[in-house]
């Protein structure tokens, strides 16, 4: 199994980390201090291309490859971890009508999508159904044009902004998580109430809401056109979803890493840079291996990915590797950095705030490791 | 009109550049290249003469190994419209450019050529010069603004007593200044389509240029470590030093 990353992927991430490094890095922290939507990123974000890089150019996105996707989000979120969450939300939410749509769905929504002109939202949890989506309680029941959605999603990324959301929703009570059916969701339609954003511990820049439904969509708007298609949608789109949280892992924390780095170099104690002290290259070396190994899974993923082959597997060991990698090596960066690293006036103690989240939204290291069991005792 | 622009690859201006262990030049193993930005600024402003209908096309040409074709592939993603690629493994003197950029100009008769006004990593500051002699165009360098008028190009040059501006007749020569404009970053469905962009590959030799050096380094070394400064007691104490040590006052 070979990791194949082209000339074209790197000319790509090239181009986006110079991006990602001088637009959108200054702002992070201001993001983060002020809790400002990393929206404001979106005009920017949807010139460069980056809204649309997620899907082919037949709907009007870039046609990148599945390890340039990657390597972009890595950028995005060593620059920005708030903006790499709004960016990847609005994946799920695109990337659910591109696997589970109708070509006449595909059409009439992802153009806008992918040129960034309408943000997108994937409203599967709830209240009650995080790791358990066939738990779920918002329901959708035929009506003479259509259906009407009741229920309340929570932890919706991009929800007050989005013009559109793609909600999961039970079509058959009886059925399990074969009654769940997704429909696109116009965000502006009567009967959708949208909460304050939670206040949460990081990515206080990529704000998630509770969402409260009781609305009518017109029957074309269910996704695929079939019921009970919708739980099987949102596994596939999960499956690139974890990818690209493994790819924001990996992009925190090689943040964090090359901070760390720089500091140990200059920073002096006893005219040494501490840098040479052992206990603190044991740290180094540790922090380099793991990114190095969370780089390589994500990108053994993302060669799959592209390649059209199943890589559940890849993408749940991907994103558990390097989330639990992660907080491993930002906490050590922080640690590196002493006092300094505690305060606000550096970067550290954003990255573990940020990171810290990685280990449980898209499922947490728990499910993941379910995943990982049941494609390992399947074979 | 066609527009002609050059670039060169260099290392990028993040690296904190090594200078090779027996001093004949900076080590260029494992570093990161990249466009040198005064390229990048004659690049943005053909493209902007493009976009405003002025020129019609953009041929953008760089000298050196097949790894240039990279930094020629990140200017057709900014809007060039093709590429043309003078391979040498040779590292070649400003003259020697300034003779294979003749010989392209010769071929490709455009109405400007736009270079940057010196790479960042020899700092020479002198193709753009030499190009304007072998070719015997006109040349307005270190171009703060440039404007086409009929056939005139009004280049607007930052000199020491404030800004001269010129009338050169075209076809002419503009090498760029920092605050000539500010480059846009590609984007993403411009770089995809900038594979499909033509780039033609010529060799020296078919060109009719033998690369001669004509200097020798002798050798490169690295500026010499900033000293820890040190405290005075007194004005009178530093206006001494300043005077009888720096001998600065």
């Amino acid at each position: 199994m070979n990791i194949t990353v082209t000339d074209d992927d790197l000319m790509l991430s090239d181009a986006l980390q110079r991006f990602c490094q001088e637009v959108i890095a200054p702002a992070a922290a201001e993001v983060d201090e002020r809790s400002l939507s990393a929206t404001c990123h979106r005009p920017a974000l949807s010139e460069i291309g980056i809204m649309g890089m997620n899907l082919p150019e037949a709907y009007g996105g870039t046609g990148v490859s599945a390890v340039a996707l990657y390597l972009a989000v890595e950028h995005l979120a060593a620059a920005c971890g708030s903006t790499a969450s709004m960016v990847t939300a609005h994946f799920l939410a695109t990337d659910s009508i591109l696997l589970g749509g109708t070509e006449a769905q595909k059409q009439a929504w992802l153009p806008d999508a992918a040129a960034g002109r309408k943000l997108g939202g994937f409203a599967l949890t709830e209240p009650s159904a995080g790791s358990n989506p066939a738990a779920m309680r918002t329901v959708a029941e035929k009506t003479a044009n259509g259906y009407r959605i009741r229920g309340v999603k929570h932890f919706i990324s991009n929800a007050a902004e989005a013009d559109f959301l793609v909600v999961y929703a039970k079509t058959d009570k009886s059925a399990g998580h074969r009654g769940i059916s997704a429909f696109i969701v116009d965000r502006h339609s009567a009967g959708i109430e949208v909460s304050p954003p939670e206040r949460t511990m990081g990515l206080k820049g990529g704000h998630v809401f509770e969402v409260a439904l009781d609305c009518e969509v017109p029957a074309g708007n269910l996704l695929g056109g079939e019921e009970g298609r919708g739980f099987r949608t949102a596994m596939h789109v999960l499956d690139n979803g974890r990818v690209e949280i493994a790819a924001s892992c990996t992009g925190i924390a090689r943040a964090a890493y090359q901070a760390a780095l720089f500091w140990a170099k200059t920073r002096e104690v006893n005219d040494h840079p501490i840098a040479e002290f052992q206990g603190l290259q044991w740290m180094i070396a540790d922090m380099a291996t793991e990114l190095e190994a969370a780089r390589m899974f994500g990108l053994k993923a993302a060669t799959r990915r592209e390649q059209g082959e199943r890589f559940s597997q890849e993408s749940a060991m991907a994103k558990l590797y390097a989330s639990e990698a992660a907080g491993r090596i930002t906490d050590k960066a922080l640690q590196i950095h002493g006092g300094y690293g505690y305060t606000r006036e550096m970067p550290l103690e954003r990255y573990v705030r940020d990171v810290r989240i990685m280990r449980i939204y898209e499922g947490s290291s728990e499910v993941q490791r379910n995943i990982i069991a049941r494609t390992v005792l399947q074979d | 009109m066609k527009v002609l622009v050059t670039v060169k690859r260099v290392i990028d201006y993040n690296v904190k550049v090594r200078v090779k262990a027996d001093h004949s030049g900076v080590d260029l193993s494992n570093v990161k290249m990249a466009l040198n930005p005064f390229c990048e600024i004659a690049v943005e402003e053909a493209v902007r003469l493009k976009e405003a209908g002025t020129a019609t096309e953009v041929v953008v040409v760089s000298i050196g190994p097949a790894a240039v074709q990279e930094q020629i592939r990140a200017v057709l993603a900014l809007g060039a419209d093709r590429g043309i690629h003078i391979e040498t493994e040779a590292d070649p003197e400003p003259l020697s450019v300034a003779k294979l950029l003749a010989k392209v100009v010769a071929a490709e008769r455009p109405g400007l050529v736009i270079l940057g006004k010196q790479a960042i990593d020899a700092d020479n500051n002198q193709t753009g010069q030499m190009l304007a002699a072998l070719t015997g165009m006109g040349q307005g360098t270190f171009a703060s603004a440039v404007k086409v008028e009929g056939d005139e190009l009004l280049v607007t040059r930052e000199v020491d007593g404030g800004l001269q501006t010129l009338g050169l007749r075209l076809p002419a020569i503009v090498t760029t200044d920092l605050r000539l404009n500010e480059p846009r970053y590609a984007t993403l469905p411009n770089i995809m389509k900038a594979k499909k962009k033509p780039l033609e590959v010529r060799a020296p030799a078919a060109l009719g240029v033998e690369l001669r050096a004509y200097s020798q380094v002798l050798k490169v070394e690295p500026p010499a470590d900033r000293r820890g400064g040190i405290k005075v007691a007194s004005v009178e104490e530093l206006v001494d030093k300043l005077k009888n040590e720096a001998k600065v006052i």
